[in-house]
């Protein structure tokens, strides 16, 4: 199974249409990869899509890089009794 | 200048200060006056006006939709104005906040939608009569059974000679004298419209007017005395204090009122909008001491309009601090109504208007989205029966067409569907701009069925029963 990380990159990389080799965890979804307001929210509904969670609203859309993603997904899948590859 | 400066130390808060006392949102914002008295400076000295006391004051809004309102438009079937008068009467309420409309009463059509009026028995608006300034025409008022009508004495030299042909200021007095006379010995209570008072010369001739009609009115039982309406015929009255006279608001009420000793209750200020100040000076009218605004439904009078009488109404509230039994819902049921009958009114007008409180704005949608009251001016959904809307365009953003999508669906609170679960349809917005080029607003038709296709669920849950 892939990592969190891994995991997280490949949703970004198919949202934004962004090459996955270039992100790294201190990037910034609005800044560095130019996430629009309709993309912020198309990442948290794809993020909760591809990991089987459900995630708090804004505590979602308040998380701005990659590695908080990564972070902030591990402690919401571990909420809520769902598997991962840390 | 140097003296007012001061210092001004922060009030730091960790709760909001909604201000409730003046924005208590389940009526429209209110207006507090200081208990110190308005000083205003006329003929150089000072003078003192109570505008606190107009809570305890009766003001009252009178209508004239079916005489200027009328002016400005294809004439109305005897059936609308039968409805809209019926409407009014419920607006208005029991204590006669709308205390009275004018009719004309000329044509066979005129004295039967006056007949069927006031067969439905309502208390108010009372109904009275609008006149040419000529003798006989009192016969019409006696046999419609009217205990008031209006009558035209304009005032301004442009008028006077002008218009009428007087030789003299003299003349033209006499002449009104005459028929306010008659009106009088008719046992009919007259209403001088002083016509153009804001272009008149006011020592001249309006208050010399105005004494003779108050000795005129001390002559007769006090429910005929004489009442006078300022007519602001083309816009020019101004309500900044230090205006001087005849454009002066504040200074006209003033001499009418305590110079020539007219009370309040029969005094009435008829404005006009061309100079956009029409609700202003009404409201200005008011508080220095004028007992009724003339208005007519939406503005909708001759060229520019009058006093929108909607607009009183939400000022009456406010001044006031109470509904007074007045039914604001009766707003939007008469707008509907009025553009059923081809009347326009702008989409942006206020109170009324399909979008008054529509937002386009993605960051105010945020803001409708986490509390509406961040940009709604007082709850319209309770008064008006309109709650906030959002147009989606390509700047409402995914907040907007969350706003949208539950106010469609009639969700509050947690009921409410978040953003996540919408991104579907925002996305299909951002698209139609961004992909298609689209340059028009997204129609609520357009968005319903798309909230139908990408939201199924949502759909079969919440659909809208119509």
């Amino acid at each position: 199974m892939a990592t969190v990380e891994e995991r997280v990159k490949a949703v970004t990389a198919r949202i934004l249409k962004v090459d996955p080799k270039q992100i790294k965890p201190e990037h910034n979804f609005t800044v560095d990869l130019g996430a629009s307001s309709v993309q912020s929210v198309e990442l948290v509904a794809s993020f909760e899509e591809e990991f089987g969670i459900e995630m708090e609203e804004d505590a979602a859309l308040s998380v701005q890089s990659i590695g908080g993603a990564v972070e902030f997904i591990t402690g919401v899948c571990k909420e809520q009794g769902v598997d991962i590859e840390e | 200048m140097d003296k007012a400066r001061k210092q001004h130390s922060l009030v730091d808060a960790q709760r909001p200060n909604l201000l409730e006392d003046t924005f208590p949102y389940n009526l429209p914002p209110l207006i507090h006056f200081s208990q110190q008295p308005v000083i205003e400076q006329i003929d150089g000295k000072p003078v003192e006006f109570d505008f606190a006391g107009i809570k305890d004051r009766d003001i009252v809004i009178t209508d004239t939709t079916f005489r200027d309102g009328q002016q400005a438009r294809p004439p109305y079937t005897i059936d609308q104005m039968v409805h809209i008068y019926d409407r009014l009467a419920r607006l208005g309420g029991p204590n006669g906040v709308i205390r009275q409309t004018e009719f004309f009463l000329y044509t066979k059509n005129d004295r039967e939608t006056l007949d069927r009026c006031r067969a439905l028995g309502h208390t108010y608006p009372e109904c009275t009569g609008w006149i040419r300034a000529v003798k006989g025409d009192f016969r019409l008022v006696k046999e419609a059974g009217l205990k008031e009508t209006g009558m035209l004495t304009s005032c301004s030299d442009y008028h006077i000679f002008q218009k009428l042909r007087f030789r003299s200021r003299a003349e033209c007095i006499d002449s009104y004298c005459e028929v306010v006379a008659a009106a009088l010995e008719a046992g009919v209570r007259p209403r001088c419209h002083l016509e153009d008072v804001t272009r008149a010369d006011i020592d001249g001739f309006v208050l010399p007017f105005v004494d003779r009609l108050m000795e005129m009115s001390s002559q007769v039982p006090d429910e005929q005395s004489v009442k006078i309406r300022l007519c602001d015929t083309l816009g020019f009255g101004v309500c900044y204090p230090g205006a001087e006279l005849p454009r002066s608001v504040p200074k006209l009420i003033y001499k009418i009122n305590r110079e020539c000793g007219v009370p309040s209750e029969r005094i009435e200020w008829h404005g006009h909008n061309d100079f956009h100040r029409v609700h202003a000076n009404a409201a200005t009218a008011w508080l220095y001491g004028c007992g009724a605004v003339n208005t007519t439904l939406f503005g909708f009078g001759e060229r520019t309009g009058n006093p929108p009488l909607e607009s009183a109404i939400i000022e009456y509230i406010s001044l006031k601090g109470g509904p007074c039994g007045i039914d604001t819902l009766v707003i939007s049921e008469l707008a509907d109504y009025m553009r059923s009958i081809g009347l326009p009114i702008p989409d942006n007008y206020p109170f009324a208007g399909r979008a008054f409180n529509t937002t386009r704005a993605g960051i105010h949608a945020d803001g409708l989205r986490r509390d509406e009251q961040i940009y709604n001016i007082f709850d319209t959904a309770l008064l008006l029966g309109r709650p906030p809307r959002v147009a989606i365009t390509d700047k409402s953003g995914t907040d907007g067409v969350v706003h949208w999508v539950n106010e469609f669906f009639g969700l509050k609170g947690d009921d409410r569907i978040n953003k996540i679960r919408l991104h579907k349809l925002a996305r299909w917005v951002i698209d139609q701009y961004e992909e298609h080029g689209r340059l028009t607003t997204i129609s609520d038709e357009e968005l319903e069925a798309k909230t139908k296709e990408l939201l199924p669920d949502y759909w079969e849950k919440y659909k809208p029963v119509r």
